[in-house]
Order: structure tokens, then C-alpha cells, then sequence
């Protein structure tokens, strides 16, 4: 049937059907059109036990939903994304609501890691562990693929499984290049490198700091990391 | 100096701990109990754990009444107090038998420790209650988990999945009951607890406005609650109460974070139901000429100052007589009326002393 005032209703719950004929009858376009309903018609354990049985995951069951993480979290109030919100991601993992968790496929890596929520968290919730166990979740079901965050995190795992140090030149270098990061053109990358090494602050290449004994540890980790120790 | 006679009326948490105080003082004490039994509205409704320790709540009342059985105190149950007159002399008590037989004393001063009532659900039709078998409300889950028979009354089937509503004949000017439960959360909290521990196959959420579990009960109760038996909470109060297709039941409610409607099924709802002045308190407070207060509780002459005064000088109040209160707190109202009592009787034996002589 033909809505009126179509705006008010979120558009994702606007449905149309552009071609529909109804006993012969042409009752396409707006004659079709139905609102899905926002009733949310249960809650599921679905997520919350996924997300609470990997271990970066455990805590959060302990979150009351004070909001004290997102009042720090620099995404959500320095950089003003808005969608970017914690305590918010942790509720409907908590409670299941996966359509609407769903939506923010596009923004829930966007974490800096800056510990800052974990910091300050009176339940003891690891926040940024745990909304780093949910993307983990929303990407096992296929509602985001990889991101520049999970691509990073994926270097730098490899990077480092090298020699058990990171080499921070050659992570650099790859990822840029993987990314082709304008503002990390070559000239400012060669000047940084060398102003680093210079310092003694980095080491690269040969001179790369090393673990005595790594490839034991290495397999180890190796196996960690595989069994989907997510974090 | 003869003893002091002093009357405590009722036999629960309060009536035991000051009866039992009084008789170590030295006082003649009638302890006067309408049931059968001593040990108040916990035992007589077969309450399970006691927060915040999930005590048995045997083990919290049986030391209580087996003190008082062996101090002297002389018990007289099946019994309420069937007239009350005030003089010069004392005050005049006639005691009623179940049965019949009157028997009068006279007593130096007096404790109302009458207790409390669990607020009626059937008042708030929208929750269903009486009408859906699985809408449970505290008197009635306590007794199941006491009783270790959790089913669903509708088919005896075990519930795959529990809610709890706080804040019901409490905290809602419908039912003009303006005043907080004190205990609705930290019961409600427990019984889920205690069903996890027992069923963690259970899943539970509790619908709630505000989680008052004051003093210790927030971290070993509520907190617990959470991070060890993954207990969920629903920031909104149930509208209502539907039937599903399935027989479940169907809360409806606002999910206040998600700021949407919903309509959950459950296998079965517990009201938390709160606290009112129970008939006992009421009758004896009418017989004794004692002021209620706004909320139909005993009034203390000062709520600040002096709480287990009543405004009857002579009589004294301690306990759920006078609004919420938690056992530990009842106990200790218990023995503060009985220091007063035992004041208020010496000092009248000294001022009739000098007026005799
Ligand atoms: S600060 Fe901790 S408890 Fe509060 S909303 Fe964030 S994660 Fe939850
Ligand atoms: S660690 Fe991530 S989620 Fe936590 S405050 Fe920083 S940016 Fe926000
Ligand atoms: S103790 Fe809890 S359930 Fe009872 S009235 Fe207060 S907030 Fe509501």
C-alpha cells in the first residue's frame, strides 16, 4: 500500500518492490511498499558466548553499560566518529541484536588502541580487547571482510614472527607500499629512516635485534595463533 | 526490684533478637506469635538463600529461635493480642489463644516487632499474574528454589529461560506504593544466581529501572551475578505481559539502550514484589494507638534520632513494622527496642519506688 510520510521511517526499513502485479493487477513501486517492523522479537546468547569464550573476549560479561569507556575513547569523542562506540558494541553482543550490530561493520575497527577505555573501566572490562574479539566475531561471519586495521595487525604478526622483534623500517615499508599511503611517499619515509637509525632507535635489516632460541617459540606462538587464540 | 515485664509481639527476626536480649538481661518476656512456629515471614514462606553470604535461611533463623527457646522467654504461639489499654500501672495486654482462652498480663513496656507483607501482584493485571501459571511472583519462587522444583507450572516442564521483574508494588504512583523495596534487587539477583548455579543451562535477564543493592550486596551479589553466572540485565520495565503462540510467555518492554520495542519470550517471569505493612502491624498498631506513617508503616517518633520509638511512650518498634529492612538490620533493630524496653521499665520501677516511699 502507499505510505505517507515515508520519511519518518528509517529507510532500511522501507521495502519496495519495484515489480509486483497482484491478480493481473500492476501494484508495483509505491502500491508495494511495506515497513519492516522495529520490534525486536527476542535476544540471543549467540554472540556473547562467542565473544566470551575467546580470551580477549572473557570480560565482557562484567559491562553495566556505564559509558565511562566511550566518554574517553578518543575515536568516539576527539575524532568525533559518532557510530564508533564501545559501550554501545559491547550491548548488542551482548543481547544478540546482530541485525543492528551488523551496521557497523564499516567503523568497528577503527580502535586505536589506545588503552585508554581499558584504563578507566570500573568493571574491569578489557574494552578494546573486547570490541577487537567482537569484530573478530562479525568477521567469522562474513559481515566485513579485511580492513586496514586487520591488514596491519596481519603484518605485523608476520614481522614479528620473523625473529621474535619487530623490525618497525620493514613493517613500515610493507605496509605502506601494501596500502599506498600517499602521505608516506619515499622521500619522507628515507628521511625518517635514516634520522632513526642514525638515533639508534630502530634497527633493521642485518642489524635487526634477534630472540636466542626463536624458532622453538615461534612454533609455539605459531599454534596460538592458528587455534583462533583471537588477541 | 522485681523483673521487668516486657511484651515483644511477633516471632520473627526482630521479635527473637530483642525477646532474646531482653531475657539475657534479666526481664520476664512473653513473646507473643501468631503462627505456629517462630522464625516470621522467612520461614512461614519458605525462603531459600539468604544474600548476601546464600545462606540456607535455616541456618541464619534457627540459632535466633533456639536462643530464644532456651533463655526463658516465655512463648505463646498461636496467639494475638486481643486488647491493649495504657495506664499509670503498666500496660494491660489480653492475649487470645487460637481457640478461644483469654489471658491478661500487665507489662512494664512493650515491642511491636509485627513485620512486613509481600505486596499482592494480582493489583498490576498487566503482568498477568493469577492468570498465566508462569508468572511467579517472590513468595512463590522462593518456595520452588527452597524446595529444589524448578518447572514451569503450566506443564512441568523445566524453563529453558527466566526473566525477573524488579520494582512490582514498589516505586509506582498506579498502585500508590511511592517508596523503594530495598530488597526487590538483591532477592531478584540471588534467585537468579541460584538458578545458574543449579541450571547453567538457564539463560536469565532481569528487567530493571535501577540495581539498588546497596552496601556489600553490589560486588557480592550483583557484581558476582554478572561476572561469574553471566546473568543478563534489561534496562526497562515491562509494559506488559502476553501469551505466545507457543504457550511462552511474552514480555513486552522497551529496551531502553537499544531504544527499541520488545517482545521477548520466557518460559516463566518472577515478580519481585514489594514490601508493605502487614495486617499484624496494622492491627496492633490501631489497638495500641500507635501513628502510621504516609506510607501505612508504624511511625518512629524520629526516623532520624530515635527509630525504634513509636509516638506511644513505652512501646518500641523494630523491624519491618517500620518500613524495608534486610534481616541483618531487623536483628539489630531487635536488640536496640530491647535496650530501650528494659530503659523505659527500670526507670518506671525507680520513679515508683520514690513515689512509695
Ligand atoms: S566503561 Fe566498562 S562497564 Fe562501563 S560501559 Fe564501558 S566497558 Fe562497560
Ligand atoms: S582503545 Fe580503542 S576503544 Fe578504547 S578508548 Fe582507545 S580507541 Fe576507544
Ligand atoms: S529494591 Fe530494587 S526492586 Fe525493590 S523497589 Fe527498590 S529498585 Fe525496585
Amino acid at each position: 500500500m502507499p505510505i505517507h510520510e515515508k520519511n519518518l521511517v528509517d529507510k532500511d526499513r522501507l521495502l519496495v518492490k519495484e515489480e509486483a502485479k497482484l491478480d493481473g493487477l500492476d501494484v508495483s513501486g509505491q502500491w508495494s511498499t511495506f515497513i519492516e517492523q522495529r520490534i525486536l522479537g527476542d535476544y540471543s546468547t549467540d554472540v556473547l558466548d562467542a565473544v566470551a569464550s575467546t580470551p580477549a573476549g572473557k570480560t565482557i560479561v562484567n559491562c553495566w553499560q556505564c559509558g565511562t569507556c566511550t566518554a574517553g575513547c578518543c575515536m568516539h569523542t576527539d575524532f568525533g566518529l559518532r557510530e564508533f562506540n564501545p559501550r554501545y558494541f559491547i550491548y548488542l553482543a551482548q543481547k544478540g541484536a546482530e541485525d543492528e550490530l551488523k551496521k557497523y561493520a564499516p567503523v568497528i575497527w577503527r580502535c586505536v588502541t589506545c588503552n585508554k577505555c581499558v584504563e578507566r573501566c570500573p568493571k574491569g572490562v578489557r574494552v578494546e580487547e573486547v570490541v577487537h574479539s567482537i569484530e573478530g566475531y562479525m568477521r567469522s561471519k562474513g559481515w566485513m571482510g579485511d580492513t586496514p586495521a586487520s591488514r596491519w595487525d596481519e603484518a605485523f604478526v608476520k614481522n614479528t614472527l620473523q625473529t621474535g622483534v619487530l623490525d618497525e623500517l620493514a613493517l613500515t615499508r610493507s605496509y605502506v607500499s601494501r596500502e599506498k599511503l600517499a602521505e608516506f611517499n619515499n622521500r619522507f619515509m628515507l628521511r625518517m629512516a635514516l634520522k632513526l637509525v642514525r638515533t639508534g632507535r630502530i634497527r633493521t635489516g642485518p642489524l635487526r635485534h634477534r630472540v636466542k632460541g626463536w624458532e622453538k617459540v615461534r612454533d609455539v606462538a605459531k599454534e596460538i595463533l592458528e587455534g583462533g587464540g583471537e588477541g | 526490684m522485681s523483673s521487668p515485664r516486657i511484651l515483644v509481639v511477633g516471632g520473627g527476626p526482630a521479635g527473637l533478637s530483642a525477646a532474646w536480649d531482653l531475657a539475657e538481661a534479666g526481664a520476664n518476656v512473653v513473646l507473643v506469635e501468631e503462627e505456629g512456629f517462630l522464625g516470621g515471614t522467612p520461614k512461614k514462606l519458605h525462603y531459600s538463600l539468604i544474600a548476601p553470604d546464600l545462606k540456607p535461611v535455616q541456618e541464619v533463623l534457627d540459632p535466633l529461635v533456639r536462643r530464644v527457646e532456651q533463655s526463658g522467654v516465655e512463648v505463646m504461639l498461636n496467639s494475638e493480642v486481643a486488647s491493649f489499654k495504657g495506664s499509670g500501672d503498666g500496660f494491660h495486654v489480653e492475649v487470645r489463644r487460637k481457640g478461644g482462652s483469654l489471658e491478661s498480663h500487665v507489662f512494664d513496656s512493650v515491642i511491636a516487632a509485627t513485620g512486613f507483607a509481600h505486596w499482592d501482584p494480582h493489583k498490576k493485571y498487566e503482568y498477568g499474574y493469577g492468570v498465566y501459571p508462569d508468572v511467579l511472583d517472590f513468595k512463590d519462587f522462593e518456595r520452588m528454589l527452597s524446595e529444589d522444583n524448578l518447572r514451569r507450572p503450566s506443564n512441568g516442564e523445566t524453563p529453558k529461560r527466566i526473566a525477573w521483574l524488579l520494582c512490582v508494588g514498589s516505586r509506582d504512583k498506579q498502585v500508590g506504593k511511592f517508596y523503594c523495596c530495598r530488597m526487590g534487587c538483591v532477592v531478584s539477583i540471588k534467585q537468579a544466581m541460584e538458578v545458574r548455579q543449579k541450571h547453567p543451562e538457564i539463560d536469565t535477564y532481569v528487567y530493571y529501572m535501577d540495581i539498588r543493592t546497596y552496601g556489600f550486596w553490589e560486588d557480592k551479589v550483583y557484581w558476582r551475578s554478572m561476572e561469574e553466572f553471566n546473568v543478563k540485565f534489561v534496562r526497562g520495565r515491562i509494559g506488559s505481559i502476553n501469551r505466545g503462540e507457543d504457550g511462552r510467555l511474552v514480555a513486552m518492554a522497551e529496551d531502553t539502550i537499544l531504544q527499541r520495542p520488545t517482545e521477548v519470550p520466557f518460559d516463566m517471569l518472577v515478580l519481585a514484589t514489594g514490601m508493605e505493612a502487614s495486617r499484624g502491624t496494622v492491627e496492633f498498631a490501631k489497638l495500641a494507638g500507635l501513628e502510621l506513617e504516609e506510607h501505612g508503616f508504624i511511625k518512629p517518633l524520629q526516623s532520624d534520632s530515635l527509630p525504634v520509638h513509636t509516638t506511644v511512650e513505652g512501646i518500641f518498634v523494630a523491624g519491618t513494622a517500620t518500613g524495608p529492612k534486610a534481616i541483618p538490620d531487623s536483628v539489630s533493630e531487635g536488640s536496640a527496642a530491647a535496650m530501650k524496653a528494659l530503659n523505659f521499665a527500670r526507670r518506671k520501677a525507680v520513679a515508683e519506688r520514690q513515689q512509695t516511699r
